[in-house]
């Protein structure tokens, strides 16, 4: 498991090494990056010998963080690895002249570490984690130039598009973890009945938001504002096939009716944007809609019952794409633009790089032996086997032949025509990266039979599909070598172009309902604010006796202060005009007698005696009086 | 032969004399004999009333003597003062002596 982990390990811990150092990027990015190819293919060696790793991580309290791997996810975790090295060591020469390479390249290594943690998670909340985490790092890195004009609208509009659809994968696991009980993925897989139907649909709409299929596919094309690497590593390993590895995960729970849906919504966007690439006049968001048609031809295997073709189709999808935007970042360096107009002969100015776009290109459409004649011939022989055959095969057929004719045209469009061409920097490093890629959509059809083994899957196989299938291709590639675009109806080529606007997630699926939904809502908001407002109304009643009791209160209150005020000032004017003014009077009036009584104090002796006498008699007089009283 | 009624006129007569002195006299040793004479007056009635109203009780001489020593003291008293009112203001004449007026 250690050697497993290191695949995620070694771009996490480049990333941090770079964000911490902030110089030598690219080389930190590469060694993090060979790490992982390292330890990616080792594990993939021991789990063909049959070995098994399962580890848990102490996460949340009682919600542990599992991995684990089975052949399914080192077969990704090789695929993921291999192709963001060449993607890497294809930058080093793209971004050779850009400022920033820090920023470029830590998100590059933290996009890849979180694309092997969702390969590699055996648990809900991990690969909800890692889901979160491509999310972030798409957007970082789409709107990377964000300070040129319309690099930023894309970003958010990827970001916000694929969020949308990510309602489903939370409303899913919600589901799945409420039913099972456990956050472990292959446990909870085994819910069935109604649970399994919802959770399915849940599932597969946030995989068909990621995949950038209809009716969100609108996101994928405006992604081409990002740098080419970018584009490339988005479209080919990691951000898009994050939906194609949901519902290979999850293919064990879905039930028939599920399956029809992920069917026909994969054999639409096929179809659809198979149109949109056909009538596109820029060469990067041709590429942009083929891998939206590339992973409907996955979702119609997995609707066909037979995920292994698609895993297959997805292993190839990852070499062919990678090869082509490696490509046509080449082109886009000789001419400053990836319109079709500036790129004219643009081929005959870089042979070699046309060739490994061609056999890329090729590979795509399916021509033997290169590596996507087998995926789509399974692909195809799965869609004959299917129960809805007559739905998905004849979607499966058009595809086809919708593939040969847009790769043909950019083909033609790419080798005639004359332009000025600029000398390309780093093409050294390019065109390294572009022969690894092309080399592998050549050859890995010989690696489909022992991948089937490993799997434990047989890739259906048909004799009539086959053939039905190299027909179809091969008319594609006439009708799209022989003729201009020009001869489609214009109306019908704008809107193609365009990504069927009409049909556009942000636009027609998410926009007008938001805005009805926002419309009811506000209705029903109305309504509760007239209520609220009746409450309040009674309330304001209510408070309005409450307040007209209070003043008769205050006014009682009030009228006792006002007594008692007057009681004090009554009692005041008592106590200082009565007995205030009795003390002082008596004051007085002692202090006049005293006076009066002070004059007698002559000091004079004989004046002295005269009154004593005068007393002595009074006295006498009061004796003799009070005796003839008594006696008499 | 005396009867009381006799002794108390005496006696009367003694403090009307003896009140007359004190009160028109200004100077303090006249004074002091009105008022001796007044007292002596007093003894008189005392001496009167125990000889004839209870001759049996000896408490009336008593008084009598107790009386005198008061007499004595008082003359004692009133002729300190008067040499002292003599030292200090060179007269004893009391419609001089006006510094005890309230």
């Amino acid at each position: 498991m250690m050697v497993a982990a290191l695949a995620i390990l070694g771009p996490l811990v480049a990333a941090a090494l770079i964000l911490v150092i902030r110089r030598g990027a690219a080389a930190l990015a590469l060694g993090g990056a060979a790490v992982g190819v390292g330890a990616a293919l080792v594990t993939l060696a021991r789990v063909a010998a049959g070995g098994r790793y399962a580890a848990t991580l102490p996460g949340l309290p009682g919600l542990p963080l599992r991995l684990a791997v089975d052949p399914l996810a080192a077969v990704l975790a090789a695929t993921v690895a291999v192709v963001s090295l060449l993607v890497l060591v294809y930058a080093v020469g793209y971004m050779a002249r850009e400022a920033d390479q820090v920023r470029f390249y830590a998100g590059m290594a933290g996009f890849s570490a979180a694309m092997q943690g969702l390969v590699l998670a055996d648990d809900w909340l991990l690969l909800l984690a890692c889901w979160e985490l491509i999310a972030l790092a798409s957007y970082l890195l789409i709107g990377f130039w964000f300070d040129r004009p319309g690099a930023r609208e894309p970003a958010t509009r990827a970001f916000l598009t694929t969020r949308a659809a990510d309602y489903g994968l939370y409303l899913g696991i919600f589901a799945l973890v409420a039913a099972t009980g456990t956050t472990a993925i292959g446990p909870s897989l085994g819910a069935r009945g109604g649970v399994a139907t919802v959770a399915g649909l849940l599932l597969t709409l946030a995989a068909l938001g990621k995949a950038g299929q209809v009716p969100f596919h609108g996101w994928l094309q405006d992604a081409m504002a990002g740098p080419t690497p970018v584009s490339a590593l988005l479209h080919s390993a990691t951000l898009v096939a994050a939906g194609a590895i949901l519902l290979l995960r999850v293919a064990p729970l879905l039930p028939g009716t599920v399956l029809l849906v992920i069917g026909l919504a994969g054999g639409l966007t096929v179809l659809l944007t198979g149109l949109t690439a056909l009538a596109q006049g820029d060469l990067k968001r041709l590429l942009a809609a083929s891998t939206s048609s590339q992973l409907g031809f996955m979702l119609l295997a997995v609707g066909a019952g037979s995920p292994g073709a698609a895993i297959a189709h997805l292993v190839a999808h990852a070499a062919m794409k990678g090869a082509l935007f490696l490509g046509a970042g080449v082109f886009q360096h000789a001419r400053g633009s990836t319109v079709f107009a500036a790129l004219a002969g643009v081929g005959r100015a870089h042979r070699r790089v046309y060739a490994g776009f061609a056999l890329a290109g090729l590979a795509l459409v399916g021509v033997p032996p290169l590596a996507g004649f087998w995926s789509k011939d399974a692909i195809l022989a799965a869609t004959f086997a299917s129960p809805h055959r007559a739905a998905l095969a004849p979607l499966a057929i058009l595809g086809t032949a919708l593939t040969g004719a847009y790769v043909a045209r950019a083909l033609r469009l790419l080798w005639h025509g004359t332009g000025r061409d600029e000398p390309v920097v780093g093409l050294a490093p390019m065109g390294a990266a572009l022969a690894g890629l092309a080399a592998l959509a050549a050859t890995l059809g010989a690696a489909f039979r022992p991948l089937q083994d490993l799997l434990g899957v047989t890739l259906p196989e048909g004799t009539v599909a086959p053939v039905v299938g190299l027909v179809a291709a091969a008319a594609g590639l006439a009708l799209g070598w022989g003729v201009p675009a020009g001869r489609f109806p214009a109306p019908a080529r704008a809107w193609a172009a365009a990504g069927f606007r009409l049909g556009d997630g942000l636009g027609g699926l998410a926009v007008t309902p938001t805005l009805a939904l926002a419309l009811a809502l506000d209705g029903l908001d109305r309504r509760l604010d007239g209520a609220v407002r009746g409450v309040g109304r009674g309330a304001l009643a209510a408070a309005a006796a409450a307040r007209a009791v209070d003043t008769g209160a205050y006014a009682a209150i009030g009228g006792v202060g006002w007594a008692s005020l007057a009681l004090a000032r009554a009692t005041r004017r008592t106590d200082e005009r009565g007995i205030d003014r009795l003390i002082a009077a008596l004051v007085r009036a002692t202090r006049d007698l005293g006076a009066r009584v002070r004059r007698l104090q002559t000091g004079l002796v004989h004046r002295q005696l005269a009154l004593a006498a005068g007393g002595a008699l009074l006295l006498l007089a009061f004796l003799v009086v009070g005796g003839l009283l008594a006696g008499g | 032969m005396i009867t009381l009624t006799v002794a108390l006129l005496i006696g009367a007569a003694l403090f009307g004399i003896g009140l007359y002195g004190a009160l028109s006299q200004t100077n303090l040793v006249m004074i002091m004999m009105g008022i001796e004479l007044m007292l002596g007056a007093a003894l008189v009635n005392l001496v009167a009333f125990w000889r004839f109203l209870h001759p049996d009780v000896y408490a009336g001489q008593m008084f009598f003597l107790i009386v005198m020593t008061v007499m004595a003291l008082e003359m004692a008293v009133g002729f300190g003062v008067a040499t002292a009112r003599f030292r200090a203001a060179g007269s004893v004449e009391m419609e001089e002596a006006a510094e005890l007026q309230g």
